[in-house]
């Protein structure tokens, strides 16, 4: 194979039309010489015009070609040539995609398995001058002696986690080009086109490519609806990939509480009851050829009916709506929480007062009670938005704007918050009233009361959704991550590196739990369909090569030489110039001489 | 008169010197000077009458017991001798009247020189001499005598010879069978660009009819060392054929071709017997009479 260092030289190619040009350019009407010998130059052209035809015609073609040579050397090109008896040092970095899907099964065997078993063979033909660099799922290269390589691929299992296969080959590019050797990357990979990012590489990529399942099904997600249960709640889960309809369950603690059937592309709901307390569950779909994710986890949190009572000031329509809630047993009778337009001891969730005169008040009251947040002017509505609360197509007409603070807003309006919370106070924008929004005459008026009181205002507990392996950051630290096999300590300021395993991590301050680690399979890691090798070359530069069949002696093939044609290519054109030369002198001197 | 030798100066400093007869009696004079014998000589040994001694004439012919009684040279002629008919032929078609540079004369002004020292030389051996100048057609027609009034004649039809157009040579050489009824010289002065086979049947006639035939084959030295610009189309001054060339590429070609046609004519007039004399422009008018002096030797 032939590649130049100089590229941009080839652009002069044009010349090479140099010569036909100017022999084009050239035929114009040749002068009148008057003559008396004629007869002899007709003789003479008769026996010779042929001749010199083809002698010019060699000369075109020997000084188009001296021009070629002498571009395509300017462009300064090389190949790589074999050497005999094995091959010249090399440094070989080795991507090993153990991600999540190289767990997958194909032919009874796992595509780890075929990977590792390629990565074996290629370090059994490397020298001791050779170089070599280890790429595992976490991106990272680590250089490694042949015996440690071994090491690190008999350990070697599928991870839940993904692996940007573009990213590690550039990381891989990288540590190569100050290597000092001729180097390669080798990727050894199910080739996933979701698992490559865009950016070019500067040394040459060879992926061989381990075959994938034709088709495969996975749980794209799962979420509790709503984030907290009031006993009965549901479980939303998302069937992506491709083949037929499956199975699809949600497990409880080893208990299976709903059972359904599901497509790929389907979003179904999965009801269940339980008793309060924290549940961690998982969805599960019929298994396939990659079981990774066929499985997804959930936390669900399952509370009790919240007490809650309301003033007078709240309004008659949320006076009504909690009145309907405690019938039907979302909510008890109590004092926990209190909905009003006045601040007092307690949750409470306060709504403007009708008097626009009672604002200054009431903001100096939050500012007493140590609240950031204050009701401001009144302004213009448009439409709620959360993902907590659901409003369905209502609209918010009038608002108070809610200013001061920065952290816990709950709903927005037209990007502005519209609900906040701080501490034991949420801080509502609108009355909940015809006037100020359509909310309390449509469906969406009692599931959102319910979630507004038993979830923003009773509930202070938390979840966080993370990848294996991620740094995440939780809302606190100083707690526990209690899950199986081992609890994890957080630092105070609550960053954590998720596990590499997916579950469900419950965080634990004391005796209470306060919140909990989702670690869940990168959905990306389900589409098995493979990048072609355009689509790659376009994405890391030209030097790529994809392949399933692929020897060993082509991934040694970067070191064996790379040698620079060019003074080759200057020795070619060299020798076209003394042949012009030779041709050129014999059509001036004996064109005639025989 | 100059005292250089006129027969061996550069033939374009002699058209620089003074009219055509000047130009001629010094070209005779000097060449004359240069031989141990005159040049033409009879075919009988008749005696005839005595002429005085001219440098260059065979001693042989002196008359030594005339020089021993009264001290003076004289030269015994033959009675043939005198009866010599001489005629040149000359050629004054258009392909004549071209000079490859502009020192060097026109094969026409050469030729025109050339026939002139000829028939000088000629008629100072009171041989009778004549004139044909042609072209496409017979254009002057001076017949042979001997007289003195001859020379002016000769000198004068030559000075007035035009360039014509294409070239007649058949015509012209059938013209002297008719004119030279006794046994003569036939001198040809020509560039030959003409039907070589047609040509040589007339003029093997004439040595069927027992003349002497000498031809001077004249061209221009750029017609045998072709040059030019870098590529031309050459036009025929007679027929306006052409060609387009490049010298550069032709040069060794042509070359080869214009000694390939020197020679044709150069081995079918040997075959004949006829002298054969190919001259160049930038030759020495003597140089050019010798070369004719030494085919008409041969020739006897």
């Amino acid at each position: 194979m032939i590649s130049f260092l100089q590229p941009l030289a080839l652009l002069a190619l044009v010349a090479a039309a140099g010569p036909a040009l100017l022999h084009l350019f050239q035929r114009r009407v040749p002068p009148v010489v008057p003559f008396p010998a004629v007869q002899y130059l007709q003789d003479a052209a008769e026996r010779h015009s042929r001749r010199l035809r083809l002698r010019n015609l060699l000369l075109l073609i020997l000084r188009t070609a001296i021009l070629l040579l002498l571009v395509l050397a300017a462009a300064r090109p090389v190949a790589r040539v074999p050497v005999a008896g094995g091959h010249a040092p090399v440094a070989l970095a080795l991507v090993v995609d153990h991600s999540l899907s190289s767990g997958a099964v194909v032919g009874g065997a796992l595509v780890l398995d075929t990977l590792v078993a390629r990565a074996r063979r290629i370090l059994n033909a490397a020298s001791t001058d050779d170089r070599l660099w280890i790429v595992l799922a976490d991106g990272v290269p680590r250089r490694a002696s042949r015996p440690e390589a071994e090491r690190v691929l008999a350990d070697l299992l599928p991870v839940a986690g993904r692996l940007d296969l573009g990213e590690a080959v550039r990381a891989a590019a990288h540590v190569l080009q100050g290597d000092g050797l001729p180097g390669r990357v080798i990727v050894l990979s199910d080739n996933q086109a979701t698992a490559w990012s865009p950016g070019v590489v500067s040394v040459p990529v060879l992926v061989w490519e381990a075959t994938a399942p034709a088709v495969n099904r996975g749980l794209d997600s799962a979420r509790a609806i709503p984030g907290i249960w009031t006993g009965r709640g549901r479980v939303q889960a998302a069937v992506g990939g491709t083949g037929g309809a499956a199975a699809i369950r949600l497990d409880v603690a080893g208990s299976v509480r709903a059972r359904l059937l599901a497509s790929p592309g389907d979003v179904v709901e999965l009801e269940a009851t339980l008793p309060a307390g924290w549940y961690a569950a998982k969805v599960l779909l019929d298994g396939d050829e990659l079981r990774a994710d066929d499985e997804r986890h959930v936390v669900i949190r399952v509370m009790p009916p919240t007490p809650a009572q309301v003033h007078a000031g709240a309004g008659p329509f949320v006076s009504a709506g909690v009145d309907v809630l405690r019938e039907s047993g979302r909510l008890a009778a109590g004092t926990q929480v209190t909905l009003h337009d006045q601040l007092g001891s307690g949750t409470r969730i306060l709504l403007p007062p009708t008097d626009p005169a009672l604002i200054g008040t009431l903001n100096r009251e939050l500012q007493a009670r140590g609240v950031r947040w204050r009701f401001g002017a009144e302004i213009g509505g448009g439409v709620p938005a959360s993902s907590v609360l659901a409003f369905d197509d209502a609209s918010v007409a009038r608002r108070h704007r809610i200013e001061g603070g920065e952290e816990g807003v709950v709903a927005t309006v037209g990007g502005t918050p519209w609900i906040v919370r701080a501490g034991d106070v949420v801080l509502v924008g609108s009355r909940l009233e015809p006037d100020w929004t359509d909310l309390p005459t449509a469906a969406a008026f009692l599931p959102f009361l319910d979630a507004l009181i038993n979830q923003v205002a009773a509930a202070d507990a938390w979840v966080v959704e993370a990848w294996p392996g991620a740094r995440v950051q939780l809302p606190e630290g100083g707690v526990r991550l209690a899950g199986d096999p081992n609890a994890i300590a957080v630092s105070g300021d609550g960053v954590v590196t998720a596990p590499a395993a997916a579950g469900v991590w419950l965080a634990v301050r004391g005796a209470d739990t306060v919140g909990a680690l989702v670690v869940n399979a990168d959905a990306r890691e389900s589409p098995l369909t493979p990048a072609p090798a355009r689509a790659l070359r376009a994405a890391l530069g030209p030097d790529v090569r994809v392949s399933d069949q692929v020897s060993v002696a082509e991934v040694f093939a970067t070191g064996v030489a790379r040698a620079d044609l060019t003074v080759w290519l200057l020795g070619l054109a060299l020798l076209m110039v003394t042949i012009e030369f030779v041709v050129a002198a014999r059509v001036g001197r004996s064109t005639g001489g025989s | 008169m100059d005292a250089r030798r006129l027969d061996l100066l550069d033939p374009m400093e002699v058209a620089q010197l003074g009219d055509l007869e000047f130009q001629a009696r010094g070209v005779v004079e000097g060449f004359l000077a240069g031989s141990h014998r005159s040049p033409f000589r009879g075919f009988s040994v008749e005696f005839a009458e005595h002429r005085p001694y001219q440098p260059g004439d065979d001693l042989r012919y002196l008359d030594w017991k005339g020089y021993a009684r009264a001290d003076r040279a004289t030269i015994k002629q033959f009675e043939s001798e005198t009866n010599l008919r001489a005629m040149l032929l000359l050629d004054t078609s258009a392909s004549m009247a071209w000079s490859g540079a502009p020192h060097r004369l026109t094969k026409l002004a050469y030729a025109q020189r050339l026939a002139a020292a000829l028939g000088l030389v000629l008629l100072s051996q009171r041989d009778a001499t004549g004139l044909i100048a042609f072209d496409d057609a017979v254009r002057v027609l001076l017949p042979a005598r001997a007289r003195t009034r001859q020379r002016w004649a000769l000198l004068a039809a030559l000075s007035r010879l035009v360039p014509g157009h294409g070239t007649a040579a058949g015509q012209a050489l059938e013209r002297v069978t008719d004119l030279l009824r006794r046994r003569g010289l036939v001198v040809l002065i020509s560039d030959l660009l003409f039907d070589r086979t047609l040509a040589m049947r007339l003029l093997q006639y004439l040595r069927h009819r027992g003349h002497q035939v000498l031809v001077f084959h004249i061209m221009d030295p750029a017609e045998r060392d072709l040059g030019g610009p870098p590529e031309a189309r050459f036009e025929d001054l007679e027929s306006r054929r052409s060609v387009v060339v490049r010298p550069r590429e032709f040069r060794a070609a042509y070359g080869a071709a214009v000694e390939a046609a020197i020679g044709a004519w150069r081995s079918a007039c040997r075959r004949n017997g006829i002298g054969y004399a190919h001259v160049t422009t930038d030759m020495p008018f003597g140089v050019a009479l010798r070369h004719a002096l030494a085919r008409r030797t041969r020739l006897g």
